[in-house]
């Protein structure tokens, strides 16, 4: 298992060494650059700026310095649009904001949904059954970005209980909101994954053996059920996870949190590459971190996926 | 010991009722080997499992199973609990799924022993080693940290088997107990099945297909059709004068060894639609003897040797 996990860590590396490369290329070929703009600057003040980055230089050295400063100082470089910031000062800043609530909002998402699916499916066609299938339709209508401004007109206009928006060191009550908006929907499709995966479960020949043992139905749920029902939910998180992080644009910009998403949409709008490119290593390092774990974590409960990997 | 009277199956689908099993009733003695045999679809294993309450929820039944006083049918969740494993065990049918892939071998077969007798730690995999022998699972003490998947198909069905003869219950469902194994291996689990039988002085309801299994196995044999019993009788009377015409179709299909260039036929025809209840023999649209009347009544089967349930006498028989 641990020699497993060292070899998954030892191929990140020349993953996101690919990625780095492809990006890098790949933004190039866009039009425009971070100095472009409707008034050109005067060329002297160009040539300038572009030789104060680097910019001058033939693509290959560009890459070549780039991947350099990482290896050896761990430096992104600098913002090309924002002045006297370097890339790991921005994401210093922004993407504990974001992991922050983004943790709290998996956690919602977990601690809700997998409740509500597993109630849905042992009341199957009850009360609580119908309450799931209505969460799912709400958040099906209204997605993060017409539900957050509902929260807000609730929570903070009418009934002054939240604010809405800031973030305050991270305080629990400018937690809650953005939390809660990005998650609604997903912790939805964990509510119907759990109940469609404890259903099937329920029906497979080995529960009917717990049964014939005499086990009472709540040990044969909690002992015999439990880990095959949450096989799917498990990876389904991996994905909605990172999904959470970098679909947060929305979310960072409406409560203000000062999140990394707000970043992310400014690089876009000015070209700053070294920003794209920090940000894009940062999220796959983060989603080869999350599938990395979610995969020991189903080895864990799977026997048959522990022994695949030796 | 265990008498199951006018016992009905029937499952609520989306087309309707399926009648699976249809006023059938027999009795099991202490110590007794009672076969049901039948083809695949006649109901064998839902009878099988209504009398642990484990069928599917969509079932229906009526009728009543009296064990030991208490009609299984009805009582109550937490008194069935104690009647399951520990006074009535079951060899499910497909060794391949009904074990959990992801426990142990060790703790399924110990959360058996913890539930009934409290049984923990070293004195229940004492207990679990010895059944484990018992059913012959090589190096049983370095396989009980395995999983399921580890183990053979020949093996797990040892396995399963050593579940249910965990806590020597007095009525053991071997429900196909031999169907997923290859011959050679199937003649072991039968002998098997047999020593333990002899040993603890169980009671066995063997459910099989397979003539050819209840030959040498068991004293009595109940022949199922289309969810209907057609015929009851001593095993060896069973091979020796087979009274209904479904059974005979049946010995036809299973090869003898004193006439081995016979020729082996099975029956013509398909196995019958279970969507109405039943009004006449099931077995009418298939049988070679059948007259007018079997298509619209329905024989009981009768109360005294030879019991059978076919309108026709023995006598006029083909
Ligand atoms: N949950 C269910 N819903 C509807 N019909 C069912 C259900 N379970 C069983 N049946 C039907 O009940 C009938 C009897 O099934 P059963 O499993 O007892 O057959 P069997 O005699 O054990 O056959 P086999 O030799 O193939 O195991 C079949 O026609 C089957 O389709
Ligand atoms: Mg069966």
């Amino acid at each position: 298992m641990l020699s497993y996990t060292l070899r998954r860590l030892m191929a990140v590396i020349p993953t996101i060494l690919i990625l780095i490369v492809i990006c890098f290329f790949l933004m190039r070929l866009a039009p425009g650059g971070p100095f472009t703009s409707e008034r050109p600057l005067p060329p002297a003040v160009m040539k300038n700026v572009l030789e104060r980055y680097g910019l001058d230089e033939p693509l290959y050295v560009q890459l070549w310095t780039y991947v350099k400063n990482i290896i050896i100082a761990f430096d992104f470089g600098p913002s090309f649009s924002q002045k006297d910031r370097s890339v790991n000062d921005l994401i210093a800043q922004g993407f504990p904001v974001t992991l922050t609530y983004g943790f709290f909002s998996a956690v919602f998402v977990l601690v809700m949904g997998i409740p509500l699916g597993m109630i849905a499916a042992l009341r199957h066609n009850s009360f609580w059954d119908y309450v799931m299938t209505g969460l799912a339709i709400f958040s099906q209508i209204f997605p993060n970005f017409v539900l957050a401004p509902l929260m807000v007109l609730l929570f903070t206009l009418a009934l002054g209980l939240l604010p809405g928006g800031g973030w305050n060191g991270g305080q629990w009550q400018y937690v809650i909101m953005p939390a809660v908006a990005l998650g609604t929907s997903y912790m939805a499709s964990v509510a119907r994954l759990t109940r469609g995966s404890l259903l099937e479960v329920l029906n497979a020949p080995y529960i009917r053996t717990a049964r014939a043992k005499g086990l009472s139905e709540r040990t044969i749920l909690i002992r015999h059920a439990m880990k095959p029902t949450l096989l799917p939910v498990i990876s389904y998180m991996a994905p909605v996870f990172v999904y959470m992080i970098t679909g947060s644009v929305f979310i960072d910009i409406f409560f203000s949190t000062g999140g990394i998403g707000q970043n992310f949409i400014d690089a876009a709008y000015t070209r700053d590459y070294s920003v794209i490119l920090g940000l894009a290593i940062l999220y796959s390092v983060l989603t080869f971190v999350l599938t990395l774990i979610v995969d020991l974590v189903y080895a864990w409960i799977d026997p048959k996926v522990r022994s695949g990997l030796k | 010991m265990l008498s199951v009277q006018d016992l009905s199956i029937r499952f609520r689908t989306g087309e309707g009722h399926v009648h699976a099993v249809n006023n059938v009733s027999f009795d099991i003695a202490a110590g007794q080997k009672l076969a049901l045999v039948g083809e695949s679809g006649s109901g064998k294993s839902q009878i099988a499992l209504s009398i642990l309450g484990l069928l599917a929820n969509n079932a229906e039944t009526s009728g009543r199973i009296d064990f030991n006083g208490a009609d299984l049918l009805s009582i109550p969740l937490r008194q069935l609990n104690k009647i399951r494993a520990k006074e009535i065990g079951i060899i499910f049918q497909d060794p391949m799924t009904s074990l959990n892939p992801y426990m142990t071998v060790e703790r399924q077969l110990g959360e058996v022993l913890e539930l009934h007798e409290g049984l923990r730690g070293s004195a229940a995999r004492a207990r679990v080693l010895e059944v484990m022998d018992a059913v012959q699972i090589p190096d049983a003490k370095n396989r009980l940290k395995s999983y399921p998947h580890e183990f053979s198909g020949g093996m797990r069905q040892r396995i399963v088997i050593a579940m249910a003869l965990l806590l020597r219950p007095k009525l053991i469902l071997a429900d196909e107990p031999t169907t997923a194994l290859d011959v050679t291996v199937q003649a072991q689990i039968m002998r098997l099945l047999d020593d333990i039988q002899q040993e603890y002085k169980t009671s066995i309801l063997l459910i099989t297909h397979d003539l050819g299994v209840v030959a040498g196995f068991c004293d009595e044999t109940l022949v199922l059709y289309g969810g209907r019993v057609m015929e009851r009788a001593a095993t060896k009377d069973i091979f020796a004068l087979p009274t209904h015409p479904y059974t005979r179709g049946l010995m036809r299909a299973v090869p003898n060894i004193h006439e081995p260039h016979a020729k082996l036929t099975a029956i013509p025809g398909q196995p019958p639609n279970q969507t109405q209840p039943l009004t006449a023999c099931p077995f009418a649209a298939r049988c070679q003897d059948a007259v007018m009347d079997c298509h619209s009544s329905l024989p009981d089967l009768t109360q005294s040797a030879p019991m059978r349930a076919c309108l026709r006498p023995l006598e006029e028989l083909t």
